[in-house]
């Protein structure tokens, strides 16, 4: 899951120069992640996971980074 | 004519009515009229008539107060987007010369003559009762840089006239009165926030500075517009389909709003139908201008012609503006009193020949009458409501160590406009992570690459020149 988070963030939303060296606790919104790409990662998450993130949870808690994702996902998916 | 004297009227009508609002903090008329006083009579201690001062501080109620106290001193203010990056900042500082850069604390590593660094703190409390200095209407009052297409930022120069007769034209259009609470989110170096900063005070309104965060938390931020009872906010489409898409519109009726405006990029009809099915009784607004003209054209939304299938209009001519159709090309070209000056070149206006502006934008009537918008007749972007020139990107990017050749176009995206992307040509088989590495500190956020494709050769027409469509086809594969 988290590579294919990656993967989408990485090279549709933000420009990292080296996203290997991007760990996962990383922050994405300090690296450039903004509203718009916020709003299109979600809607990858969600069609990607089969997942309906809730719209009041959606902020930079759960945005911040890989695993924080990661954990927010899972915690909709059980 | 000074753009900033119907809010000292103002101040004498309703002086205790709040002016400004900012989380812990709110300023009345009278309240906001000292703080400007103070500002305005240090400023003109030190004669800065008709001087560019930049301002170094986050939009919000300091600088705004700087803004007014920089106008009513008699001085042209100048906001810089404190988030760009030194490099951008430095360029934009040696093209500007400002008299003076305000901000708070120590001088930024950005400005290298440290002489010129203003603390907002350390401005004295004493101030003389002057009234705003009596400008002739077409003495300058703004410079904001955009993106430029020479491959630098230009400034662009705005008199009081300019600023005055669209802020006028905004107050009648959208019947702004003293009741209204505007929501202000825009940063004050794009040309929204003139409807922000001079058309609400203009008017008595109260003005509500939106925390920047928000704009991350969709279904905060709407929950902040109704605590707040917001009637009207301006701002761009990417923001608004990020609320109706995920801002909780569907639990939440916001009694309050009557009206949102909306500007800077193309708005996709399917959901804009979206937000106004999730605001009933909202009216909306689409404005048209490039930030040389600020607005010339607007459409009231008229619901029943939305169509998911088609772009809506940019209506009808706003601001008296005279429009005209380049016959052979397409271009708007606009003729208006609300026109900038020139662009502000090394620190001295360079001013434009003609009254009338040509738009590089392609248009066309409808059968109602109402222009339309095709696209652009040049390379510009827009991304995230941001004009972007490919130049200033291609500019940044050429001159990293290893590039041989570059050139940058936009990919469509959905959620915000357009994004740039680059294709390089490397000077030698080495790694192109290594190569942009500095981009990261040298570019904005929407100014950054999205994607970034190796080539051997650079693809070019007969003629020698970059064949832009080969490599907008590269992308589209």
């Amino acid at each position: 899951m988290k590579q294919e988070i990656r993967n989408f963030i990485f090279n549709e939303l933000i420009f990292v120069a080296e996203p290997t060296k991007f760990s996962d606790d990383d922050n994405l919104i300090d690296s450039g992640l903004d509203s718009m790409g916020i709003m299109r990662l979600i809607m990858f998450l969600e069609e990607q996971f089969s997942v309906t993130l809730p719209d009041s949870e959606i902020d930079p808690d759960n945005i911040k980074s890989i695993n924080t994702l990661e954990k927010w996902i899972l915690l909709h998916k059980a | 004519m000074n753009i900033v004297t119907p809010f000292f009227q103002q101040c004498t009508r309703t002086p205790n009515h709040i002016a400004f609002f900012e989380a812990e903090n709110q300023l009345s008329y009278s309240e906001l009229k000292e703080i400007i006083l103070r500002i305005a009579t240090y400023f003109q201690n030190h004669n800065i008539q008709n001087q560019c001062i930049a301002i170094a501080l986050d939009r919000g109620i300091h600088a705004a107060c700087c803004i007014y106290g920089i106008l009513a001193a008699g001085a042209i203010y100048l906001p810089l987007d404190i988030k760009n990056p030194a490099p951008r900042l430095k360029v934009i500082i040696e093209d500007a010369q400002p008299r003076f850069v305000i901000g708070f604390g120590p001088s930024p590593e950005w400005l290298i003559e440290t002489d010129k660094w203003l603390d907002y703190s350390q401005i004295p409390t004493t101030h003389s009762h002057l009234t705003p200095l009596e400008k002739t209407p077409t003495a300058l009052a703004a410079i904001l840089y955009t993106s430029g297409s020479t491959g630098k930022p230009n400034g662009v120069a705005l008199s009081h006239q300019a600023l005055s007769n669209f802020s006028s034209w905004a107050q009648k259009t959208f019947s702004i009165n003293q009741k209204e609470r505007i929501a202000s989110l825009t940063p004050f170096h794009f040309d929204l926030s003139i409807f922000d900063l001079f058309t609400s005070l203009s008017s008595g309104a109260s003005v509500y500075f939106m925390p920047t965060h928000l704009t991350l938390m969709p279904s905060r931020l709407t929950d902040w517009l109704d605590e707040h009872q917001i009637s009207c906010w301006y701002t761009v489409p990417s923001l608004l389909s990020f609320i109706g898409l995920k801002g909780s519109l569907e639990k939440k009726s916001l009694p309050h709003l009557n009206q949102i405006i909306f500007a800077g990029e193309v708005f996709p009809t399917v959901h804009l139908i979206k937000l106004t099915n999730l605001l009933p009784d909202v009216i909306f607004y689409n404005l048209y201008g490039p930030t040389e003209t600020n607005v010339s054209c607007y459409w009231k939304i008229d619901r029943e012609r939305l169509n998911p299938q088609e772009n809506i209009p940019i209506g009808h001519s706003a601001c008296q503006a005279k429009l005209t159709i380049n016959s052979d090309t397409g271009e708007l070209i606009v003729n208006s009193i609300n026109n900038f000056s020139g662009y502000w070149i090394q620190g001295k206006l360079e001013p434009i020949d003609s009254d009338n502006y040509a738009t590089g934008d392609k248009v066309s009537l409808n059968q109602y009458g109402e222009y339309c918008y095709h696209g652009r007749l040049d390379r510009m972007l827009k991304c995230s409501g941001y004009r972007v020139e490919p130049a200033e990107i291609e500019q940044y990017i050429s001159q990293l160590v290893g590039i041989q050749n570059c050139a940058v176009i936009g990919i469509n995206d959905i959620a915000s406009g357009q994004r740039p992307a680059a294709v390089v040509v490397l000077e030698r088989d080495i790694d192109l992570a290594e190569v942009i590495k500095p981009l990261r500190k040298q570019l904005p956020t929407y100014m950054q690459p999205c994607k970034f494709k190796v080539l051997d050769k650079m693809p070019a027409l007969s003629n020698g020149k970059i064949d832009y469509q080969a490599i907008q086809a590269l992308f589209n594969s």
